[in-house]
Order: C-alpha cells, then structure tokens, then sequence
C-alpha cells in the first residue's frame, strides 16, 4: 500500500464524512435543532476527521475539526437547549461554513497544493460561537471545553471510577487487559491510540471499558507513555476483547499487543497464543491502516459498501462486451449449420442467460443514484435564499433514480445551473409579488429525475415570473443574436436563452450569469448525447427538460442492409418495418418523398441516397421501409433489407473519424458482428435533422 | 544454473543500453512502402502491424480517401488509402494494409506494397525543397544502397483531417 494510497483513502473518506455532515445540517436546519443523534453524529464525524488528519499530518484540519468537536462537545453534554434561538442560524452557517472549508482543503490536498496555513479567523469563529453558548450556561454546568483535561473524553470522566494504576495492574472490574505496542517512531501515538478507542466504541459501550494512559486525545505527552509502557485497553467482558483484537491487528502501526487477565485464576484464551506471535501482526500492519479505515466508514454508514476504481470497472464492461460478442461468434458459428446438436444447443443457451445476467450485473455496478447531486442542490438553494433574501423551497423528486456514473457526474454541472438560474432569475423578488399573483408566498423549485428505460428525464421546474419573452427578444437583437425584422415564435425566443453569452439579468450576480449561461448546460448536456428544452409561460415559472440518453454499452439493435453496408438501428427507435408499393409514395413540393401511414403523413428518406452508398436498391418495392421514431420525431427510412434483431455491443466510432463530424449525420457508434464485420449504428434523430438540413 | 541465468540477464542489461543510445542519437529505423512507384519512409516507431488480409466496412459521409473502419482484434479503426490521399488513382490490385499509431489515434494506411526495414541516419535525411507543394512528406533521402530516393512520411500531416 504506497502513501498514496492511503493519501486516496483519506479523501474519499472525508469527503463522504463531509457529505454526510453537509445532509445532517440542512436536513437539522429546517427543523431549528440538532437531534441528539445528529450532534453524536456530527461529534463523531469531527472526532473521525479529526484523527485521520492529524494522522496525515494537516495539522490546520486537524486544529479545526477540534475545536468544532468541542463545541459539539458541549452540546452533546447539555443537549441542544445550551443553544439559544437566537444562536441557532449562527451554529447552522458555522457548520456549513466549515464543510466548505474541509471541502476547500480536500481539493488542495488532491491537488498537492499547500493548504491554507492562516485558520485563526475562522478558529476565533468558532471560538466566539462557543463562548456564546456558553455565555447563556450556568457557569457550573459545563466543564471549559478549552481547558484540554475537562474536554478530555467522555468515557472515563463519565460514570466509570477512573482508576487503573500506570503499573498495568489493572482495575478488579475490568480484568480483560490488552496491552498494544505500536510501531517505533510511528508518531503521533495518542492520536492513534485514540483511534484505537474509538473503533472499540463501535462496538463496546464505553462503560464496558477501559483505558490508560487516559486522555490521549488531547494530551500529546501521552505518547510517550504510550511509547514505553504501550497503550493499556482494559475491558470488563472477555468477549469485547476477543472482539477488539481483530480491531487492534488490523490497526496501523499496531506492532504488536498482549491479552492479560488481570485475576490469576481464569486461565489464559487459547487465542492469545497464536495471536501473540508478532511477525502476522506486523506485516498486516501497513495494508490494514487503509482496510480499518474503510471498515469503520461502511460501519458508520452502516452500508456494505466498497470503493472500487472506475477505470477497473469500465475495463469489466469492456470484457463482458466481449464476452457477448465470442458467445455469439461461438454460437453461430458458420461450422456448426445443418448439424443438430442438441446438447450443444441446450448449454448454448444455458450460456446465453448466464452472459444476460453477467451483462446486466457489470452494467448495474455502473449506476449510481442522483440523489447525491440533487442533495447538493438544498445547499445552493439554501445559501442562495439566504443571499438573495428569497423564501423558496425545494423538492426533490425520483432523486433514487440510478443512471451511469459518468452521467452523474456530468449533469451536476447542468442542474446546478439552472438551480442557480431559477433562484436568480426565475422566483420573484419580493414575496409580495408573489402574493399579488395569487402564488404561494413560498417559491418552489422542483427537480426531478425519472428513468425512462431509454432515457433519463431531468426535469427542473420553478413557479417564479417566466421568461418575459419581449426582454428576451430585446436582449437578444441587442445581442446580435436576434434580427429585429424577423418575427420570432414563443419557442423561438426561448431558444436564445441557450444562445452562447446570453443573460437575461441586467447585472452579473454572485450566483449565475458570470458571462456563460444556458449554452453552456445546453453544450453539456449534449455532449452526453442529450437534449434540453425549455419551456415557460409568462407568470408561471419556467420548466427545463433535459433528456439524456443512458449509455447502452449493450442494446438491442435492428439490423438492416444497404447494398453491401450493414446499418443498426436502436430497437427504441423503431416503430414498425413495411413493404409498400410505389403508388404509396407521395411526392412533395421539394422532391421530397411521404408515405401515408395511419391517417398521417410521414417522409420518407432512402438511406442509399443519403449516405451516397455504393450500392443498393431503388425501386421501393424491391426494399422495406423502416418506421423510425424518436422523440417528436417521426420518419421513415427506406433500406434493402431487415436482417433481424440483434443483441450489440455499442462501440465508439475511432476519433480520427469523429473529426470528421460524422455524427452530425446521424452515424454515432459501431459494433462488431459475431463474424467479426462491424456494422453501424444509425442514430434515428440525428439521421432527419441531417436530412433536413441538407 | 540459476546463476548462469543471471549472468546472462546481466548480460544483456548491459548491452542494450549503448544499442538503444547509438539508434536514437544517429539514426532511426524506417519502414519503406512503395505507393504509385513512389518510395515511402515510415518512422518504424509507430508501425503497429501490416496485414494483408482485411475487411473494410465503408462508411458513408466520409473523404473518399477515408476507405472505411475495420476491425483489428476488437478494435475498430478507420482506414486511409494513401493513393487516394495523395491525389492518385486508385489501385485495382490487392493492397497492403499497415496499422500505425501515431500519437495514440490508430490509422490503417493501404499501400501497394512494402519493400524493407531500413535504418537510416538522422543526417542523411534533408528537408524538402521549400517550392515543393508536396503532400504528406517533411523530408527526404537517398537510400544507402543507391537505389533511389526515399520520401519521408509525415503522420501529422496524415492524421490531420482535412
């Protein structure tokens, strides 16, 4: 395991600890108070930041989150009635506050940057907050948290006699000794020692046990006695220490440790035999420190989860991809035609499903929920009410729904955006616009996902003011984006808003309009192959839609033939293949060809002219024409011939090929068959907006 | 026996080296194929394979130059005709298909044929005459054995798109 590793290890886990607290003080927020939970989880959250960063040497983080565990300290102690109302919204920004800072010093330390030395304002921060609170106390209640003895842990000031002798005598009541011995010259033994503790917490009531030296949080001249005398656990029953020794041997650092029985006559486990022996211990030391910490994450979080790198999961996905094309090469291999075999078609088969499943599985391991990024959005919507002195409200819907990390990660940018833009822009000014239009004084801003099965739907809708189509058309002509003799649709207009370098507000905010606006959610979401449409009535609020396709690295395509090519249509898109005869064809005022279809009007566009393939038929009645749909779009496309319904593995066009902007003609991927020809994909949208641009 | 091997191992450690420095100070190996009686040099650095059996897939909307993508082990790359790229008449005869990697994009290049590995030092390579308005080349050389001259292709011209 290199440092870096473990440097890896501590930013993920912050950050999720981060996230974690971010949720505990918006979701506290709303209700004016910390529950006693929140605050033993903010209190543990602050003490896990804590030693982890003391651990990698940040001392500044380390210094921070301290002070913080020791205001939490105080209210753990006397439970949120130490905090006036009043304090209240201070306590809550305080918090956000700090989680903006960790986050800050997380991306510095990802970056390799050195961190921000100079805490001392935001420690005086917190230090006022902390003597305001306890300004309020009766002076008699709470122990100084600044004084480092009466901060000191709970467990041993708490309700058990502190008693054991430094001598490792032990205490009658906690005769289960284990004594631990880390590494020389590993540094910072109280601190890890403390670690040590608070992993046995998660496990035994801190009445259960003991330790000595006390104290080793705050006080660093424990080390030393750490360092000589080792680091004394004591438990009052067998079975804790039987369970904190596998806790202890998987420690950092831990270089090795003795059970003791503190009264003679119990006899010795017969664990401690083989567990005594130093060498395991030592060398499991290293590679442990990053497992113990991941151990305690998923712990806490109470969620068995493991961290796996992306790139080792794209590199499964890549295989069973491959895997699906050998089954079918395998399977329909030219070798076996006019043989029956039923054995091999039976297992054949048994084959097919089990590559299914392996397929389904690889893909599900991709998928994440959106809810992390749409938590985000109560931040910003939270800290923009505050801002802008706006009363709005969020709601979240569908925020379980699962898509592909890479979209995930991609659309927080976009929703942010229009997040941003609804909260600026869309809600009104002043409530009492709001009264005066007959709304709800409180503004919403709904955001929701939904998974088509094709596509995933994010939907962010407000019920602020709308688009003022006439401002947007002045501003656009101002713009040079708009022409003033041309008369413009309400759709029209509401497509300059994603116009390259287009805002609406007079002035630049804090918030949105920093010179990039919509076009740059729009550039976004397209390039994940998405669309966005807005649409908004006057008085009424805005509504953005944006479609983004799931990435089906596995779909079910449409084989069809031209000539000699080999096309593949999304099987979403097709609506239905039929033959027609000549006298079917219309002709329109353009030489553009429509076929009646169902009491509607559809054109018609021949793949071989299009695409200026080689070969290929002309008369339609020696082809078959393909009813394609997608979206608000509907078509028909005339080929050779339908070749069956296949199951490919999408892959990308190579990018020297992409230079050439071939997916502006509707071609966006390609597979390989089972006998190893590549067929193209054909993109049923693309191919008619193509069309109808040349 | 196992130390034998080691020897060996050492052996050969300490011989590559001064191989490897001689090559890159001096001299390259180049890959020469012959398109439309022209002499071709290709930085044998980028040369992943040459195959003379491949399928093509056309693709449409593509410069004629641009034959189409086909599949090498899985992968999928596009294929260049180089007569065609260099303005000349298409072949009717069977062409070679060499695979490069230049600067991580796979290109498949036809060519009529592939003559010889040749190491050629830097030296003798010399610029192109500046009038010359010729396409795809950024030097030239006499071939050491006299034979003729050789053209040396330039992949960043190759690869841009045009």
């Amino acid at each position: 395991m290199s440092s870096n590793d473990i440097l890896d290890m501590y930013i993920y886990e912050t950050n999720t600890l981060l996230e974690q607290l971010e949720n505990i003080v918006l979701d506290a927020e709303k209700e004016n108070t910390f529950s006693q939970d929140n605050v033993n989880e903010i209190f543990r959250i602050m003490h896990t930041i804590k030693g982890s960063s003391a651990m990698m040497e940040f001392d500044t983080l380390a210094r921070v989150s301290h002070r913080i565990e020791d205001l939490f300290f105080i209210i753990r102690e006397n439970t949120m009635e130490v905090v006036s109302e009043a304090n209240r919204p201070a306590l809550f920004d305080l918090m956000l506050h700090s989680v903006d800072y960790f986050r800050e010093e997380m991306e510095k330390v990802e970056a390799e940057q050195p961190l921000n030395k100079d805490v001392d304002s935001f420690l005086s921060n917190i230090n006022t907050l902390i003597a305001k609170i306890k300004g309020e106390d009766s002076p008699a209640e709470v122990p100084p948290p600044a004084a480092p003895a009466a901060a000191a842990p709970e467990p041993p000031a708490a309700d058990v006699p502190p008693a054991p002798e430094p001598s490792g005598e032990g205490n009658p009541d906690f005769p289960y000794q284990l004594r631990v011995f880390f590494d020389d010259g590993c540094g910072m033994e109280n601190l890890r020692a403390y670690m040590l503790v608070t992993s046995i917490q998660g496990f035994c009531a801190e009445a259960d046990f003991l330790y000595e030296p006390a104290g080793v949080e705050q006080d660093a001249s424990t080390a030393e006695q750490i360092i000589d005398n080792g680091f004394l656990l004591e438990f009052k029953n067998a079975e804790d220490r039987e369970k904190a020794i596998p806790t202890v041997r998987t420690s950092g650092s831990v270089r090795s440790y003795q059970p003791h029985d503190y009264a003679p006559p119990p006899p010795p486990p017969p664990e401690p035999v083989e567990k005594e022996a130093p060498p395991p211990v030592k060398a499991a030391s290293a590679p442990a420190a990053n497992n113990t910490n991941n151990a305690n994450n998923a712990q806490h979080q109470k969620e068995s989860l493991i961290s796996v790198n992306l790139s080792k999961l794209d590199a499964l996905s890549a295989i069973v991809g491959e895997i699906v094309i050998t089954e079918s090469m395998v399977t329909s291999s030219p070798d076996l035609k006019g043989l029956h075999l039923d054995a091999f078609s039976k297992s054949a088969r048994q084959l097919r499903k089990l590559t299914d499943e392996l397929q389904d599985v690889s893909m599900s391991l991709r998928m994440i929920p959106v809810s992390n990024t749409f938590q985000k959005m109560n931040r910003i919507v939270r800290d923009m009410c505050k801002k802008l002195n706006k009363q709005v409200k969020l709601t979240l819907v569908g925020e379980n729904t699962e898509v592909d990390k890479t979209i995930v990660d991609s659309i927080g940018d976009p929703i942010m955006h229009m997040v941003r833009n609804s909260m600026d822009h869309g809600i009104e000014e002043n409530a009492e616009d709001r009264i005066a239009a007959g709304k709800n004084p409180v503004g919403e801003i709904l955001l929701s996902a939904q998974d088509t099965g094709s596509e995933v739907i994010i939907q962010i809708s407000d019920d602020g003011g709308g688009v003022d189509d006439e401002a947007v058309l002045a501003k656009a002509i101002r713009n040079g984006i708009a022409s003033p003799d041309i008369e413009y649709s309400h759709k029209e207009i509401l497509n300059f808003l994603m116009a390259p370098g287009f805002s609406t507000n007079q002035q630049v905010t804090e918030f949105s309009g920093r010179g990039v606006g919509m076009d740059v959610v729009k550039s976004g979401v397209e390039s994940l192959g998405g669309t966005v449409t807005i649409t908004s009535e006057k008085g009424q609020g805005m509504t953005t839609i944006m479609r983004i396709p799931l990435t089906m690295a596995i779909m079910d395509g449409m084989e069809v033939s031209v000539g000699d090519s080999i096309f593949t249509i999304p099987i979403n898109n097709v609506r239905s293949s039929l033959k027609v005869t000549k006298k079917d064809i219309l002709h329109d005022s353009v030489n553009g060809e429509m076929v009646k279809l169902m009491d509607s009007y559809y054109p018609v566009i021949r793949a071989k002219d299009f695409y200026n393939l080689p070969s290929g038929a002309d008369d339609v009645e020696n082809g078959i024409l393909m009813w394609l749909e997608s979206g608000d779009i509907s078509y028909c496309l005339f080929v050779d011939e339908l070749l069956g319904e296949h199951q490919i593995v999408v892959k990308p066009l190579p990018s020297y090929v992409n230079n050439f902007d071939i997916k502006s003609y509707g071609i966006t991927g390609c597979s390989i068959l089972g006998d190893g020809s590549i067929s193209v994909i054909l993109d049923a949208k693309g191919l008619y907006a193509a069309a109808h641009i040349v | 026996m196992s130390a034998m091997k080691e020897d060996v191992l050492f052996q050969v450690e300490s011989d590559n080296p001064a191989v490897v420095d001689e090559e890159v100070v001096e001299s390259r190996k180049y890959l020469i194929f012959v398109v439309d009686n022209l002499r071709i040099g290709l930085d044998a650095e980028y040369v992943v394979e040459i195959l003379n059996s491949y399928t093509v897939t056309y693709l449409p909307m593509m410069p004629d130059y641009i034959r189409g993508i086909f599949n090498m082990r899985g992968q999928i790359i596009p294929m260049m005709d180089v007569r065609l790229r260099l303005g000349k008449m298409p072949s009717d005869q069977q062409s070679l298909l060499v695979v490069l990697n230049y600067d991580n994009i796979q290109l498949g290049i036809l060519v009529d044929a592939v003559e010889l590995m040749l190491d050629i030092p830097n030296e003798l390579i010399m610029p192109i005459p500046a009038q010359s308005t010729q396409k795809l080349v950024s030097g030239m050389c006499s071939l050491p054995d006299g034979s003729g001259t050789m053209l040396v292709l330039d992949c960043d011209q190759l690869m841009e798109h045009a």
